[in-house]
């Protein structure tokens, strides 16, 4: 069945349904639109989570153009994207991005979804010497990648996560937890970092459990976390399961104080299918409206547009890519050379403060949390930049 | 752990699963049994389904258990519309009805594409959900999220409500009959047209009725389909395809192996158990548990 399916897929992705559309705005005559390229997972795996970013993109787009286009030398130059569905499949990804540069002949690229589809970009770029600043990466893997044409906005690394979350543990009086783990790639390293980065801080792992993606029931796992009762419950998942968690979690009553659910709670979904059990749920996330004027702003125009609240984590990664992007444009130029120069030795201003990159990595922003409170997400870690303190779940 | 595996708890998580599986492998199965058409777009009707109820909700407020027969109408209406638009000529003439199995195949997997992108334009992949009958209700030391508990009723109702239509009914069991042999059944006399339509409307529409149920208990989103498909899949073979009861029992079989299957041994195990006892029965029982050999065609 999966290789039939596939192979189908594939052969209607060949024969060139890849729609490029290119969602430009005409606008002001006699400028030529600056054409950026980027592939996104319209379909498959990940297709769930690709909105947040795509419509980060769009909006910076029209907020570009309504200020007249991105800032060129002497020029304003309006924005079109030419934009094609890699499926979630990573293969996909480099191929496109190849075409988007040789074929074409885009000026400048914005990331695709993920870290495995940045991971397999990343050749494509440092062969052609293309520049591309990435978003929604997180891997200490993309250390690996040499520094030079990409460079990631999240502090959201898995060694920084565990060093982190083992230290908030521990700061809010956390002596035992119970670890459930998607075995996805981002859960699974993360892993591999919390685990003994706990140790290190006397925390006793009660129970330490993996499931599949496709888990549709954690009756069994749950009910051997609420036997053991621990403080603290970290489960290490995806949006899917993450709501999942959370539903048999109140079913169950499992009546840990610190809950913390990897990715989801930061979705503007989850609160809404949840409800009052999302709430005082701890997720992995560096961002707030309420980090400066920029940030207020962008949530505001986002909520304006999308009629729903922007993902605290990706839609914020992938607008400050943007920014990044748009800032360096306006002091180097299209000129690759200079581009990369100035992206790799800038200092932007962001909606999630001042970014600087050492390396791939972004310098300056800390690795945070954030916790559902009242179904609004607060930053409360790192202390020095929260904006609300953390709340122990006493109820769901 | 002996606790835990006669707490009850588990018992009410496996049959919750199994009803599912046999709400959406009922379909499946009426579709292939009655005309040898391997529907793989019918996880895709469950997904409508839940989009259906999802807006029927948010947009209006109305119950998932209200708006479910409409639901159920609206997708009837859809799979006769399919019936009548895609395989009516097809299967009465003798050349492209001999084909029609793996064609159908061909042609679901087409439509599956088609609904899937068409829904995630229309409403993106965003994953939408919402809270209804959301409290925990505490039975001794068993507890309930009521929209669970609903869902589960809800569709053991259905099945066996369907399930004494084909055994009672004089056209449940004309429909039985064409699944058994059909040359026999046109000889004495079914209205083969007819009953075909009826299981297309029937398949489709408790497809879309799982659909609307699952809703309730977990997000939707354009691609969530595809999953319940291979599920039906595995629960109509292994029951035995054509087969209506053995392929309800195979679904609660299913549901009690995953559930206390994992409780024995790990999460990670679950495909493995699922498809381990899969493949062991195809081995032994090629024709599934409760499938006939030989079927004359």
């Amino acid at each position: 069945m999966t290789t039939r399916r596939t192979f189908v897929i594939r052969l209607i992705a060949a024969s060139g349904l890849a729609w490029a559309v290119s969602g430009g705005t005409a606008l002001a005559q006699g400028a030529k639109p600056v054409r950026i390229g980027f592939s996104i997972a319209k379909t498959g795996i990940f297709a769930a989570a690709a909105p947040s970013q795509l419509n980060a993109y769009e909006l910076w787009r029209e907020q570009v153009n309504a200020r007249g286009g991105m800032e060129i030398g002497k020029e304003k130059r309006p924005v079109e994207f030419v934009m094609y569905d890699d499926q979630s499949n990573p293969a996909q990804a480099a191929k496109i991005y190849e075409k988007l540069i040789t074929d074409d002949k885009v000026e400048l690229l914005l990331a695709p979804w993920g870290t495995p589809m940045h991971v397999a970009v990343a050749p494509v770029l440092e062969r052609l010497r293309f520049p591309m600043v990435g978003n929604t990466a997180a891997s200490v893997k993309v250390r690996e990648l040499k520094p030079g044409n990409i460079w990631f906005t999240t502090a959201a690394i898995p060694d920084r996560i565990g060093r982190e979350l083992a230290a908030m543990l521990k700061a809010n009086g956390v002596k035992s937890a119970a670890l459930l783990t998607n075995v996805l790639p981002f859960g699974k390293e993360i892993k591999g970092y919390l685990e003994p980065a706990l140790k290190r801080a006397g925390i006793e792992i009660k129970v330490n459990e993996e499931y599949p993606p496709d888990v549709k029931d954690m009756t069994a796992m749950l009910a051997r976390v609420k036997q053991a009762a621990p403080d603290a419950v970290l489960a290490l998942s995806y949006p899917g399961d993450s709501a999942l968690y959370v539903r048999q979690a109140k079913e169950l009553g499992i009546g840990a104080r610190f809950q913390f659910v990897m990715i989801g709670p930061a979705m503007d979904f989850f609160p809404k299918a949840l409800g009052s059990a999302a709430n005082d749920i701890v997720t992995v996330g560096e961002w707030s409206p309420a980090r400066n004027a920029r940030a207020k702003g962008f949530h505001a125009a986002y909520v304006a547009k999308f009629k729903e609240k922007p993902d605290y984590l990706d839609s914020a990664l992938a607008y400050m890519s943007c920014e990044i992007l748009e800032q360096a444009v306006k002091s180097a130029g299209l000129d690759k050379t200079r581009l990369r120069e100035a992206i790799s030795k800038g200092s932007f201003e962001t909606i999630n403060g001042t970014v600087r990159f050492k390396g791939v990595e972004n310098a300056l922003t800390k690795t945070g949390f954030l916790q559902l409170q009242s179904g609004e997400p607060q930053l409360v870690w790192p202390a020095a930049e929260a904006t609300a303190k953390f709340r122990p779940k006493t109820s769901w | 752990m002996i606790e835990t595996l006669a707490s009850g708890q588990l018992l009410f998580a496996a049959l919750a699963a199994g009803a599912t599986y046999a709400l959406v492998a009922l379909g499946l199965n009426l579709v292939y049994g009655t005309m040898r058409l391997l529907n793989v777009a019918h996880g895709d009707l469950v997904m409508l389904g839940g989009y259906a109820a999802y807006w029927c909700f948010t947009l209006a407020g109305v119950s998932p258990l209200v708006s479910l027969a409409g639901i159920a109408l609206a997708a009837a209406a859809l799979g006769s519309a399919a019936y009548y638009g895609l395989f009516r000529r097809m299967l009465g003439a003798s050349a492209t009805a001999a084909r029609l199995e793996s064609n159908s195949l061909l042609l679901f997997f087409g439509v599956s594409i088609i609904v899937q992108n068409a829904a995630a334009l229309a409403f993106t992949a965003t994953p939408r959900g919402y809270q209804y009958l959301a409290e925990v209700h505490h039975f001794g030391n068993i507890a309930l999220t009521g929209n669970r508990l609903a869902a589960l009723l809800v569709a053991a109702a259905l099945l066996a409500a369907i399930l004494a239509f084909l055994r009672l009914h004089i056209f449940g069991l004309a429909l039985r009959g064409l699944i058994e042999h059909r040359e026999g059944a046109a000889v004495v006399g079914v209205d083969i047209d007819r009953v075909q339509h009826a299981s297309f409307a029937l398949g489709f529409g408790s497809a879309a009725v799982a659909g609307a149920l699952l809703s309730m208990t977990e997000q939707v989103s354009p691609f969530t389909g595809f999953p319940y498909t291979i599920a039906a899949f595995v629960v109509v073979i292994m029951g035995g395809l054509g087969s209506i009861g053995g392929g309800m029992l195979a679904a609660l079989l299913l549901g009690l192996l995953e559930t206390y299957g994992v409780a024995l041994t790990s999460s990670n195990y679950r495909s493995i158990l699922l498809y381990g006892v899969f493949v062991l029965v195809l081995l032994t029982r090629p024709q599934g548990l409760f499938g006939r050999r030989a079927i004359v065609r």
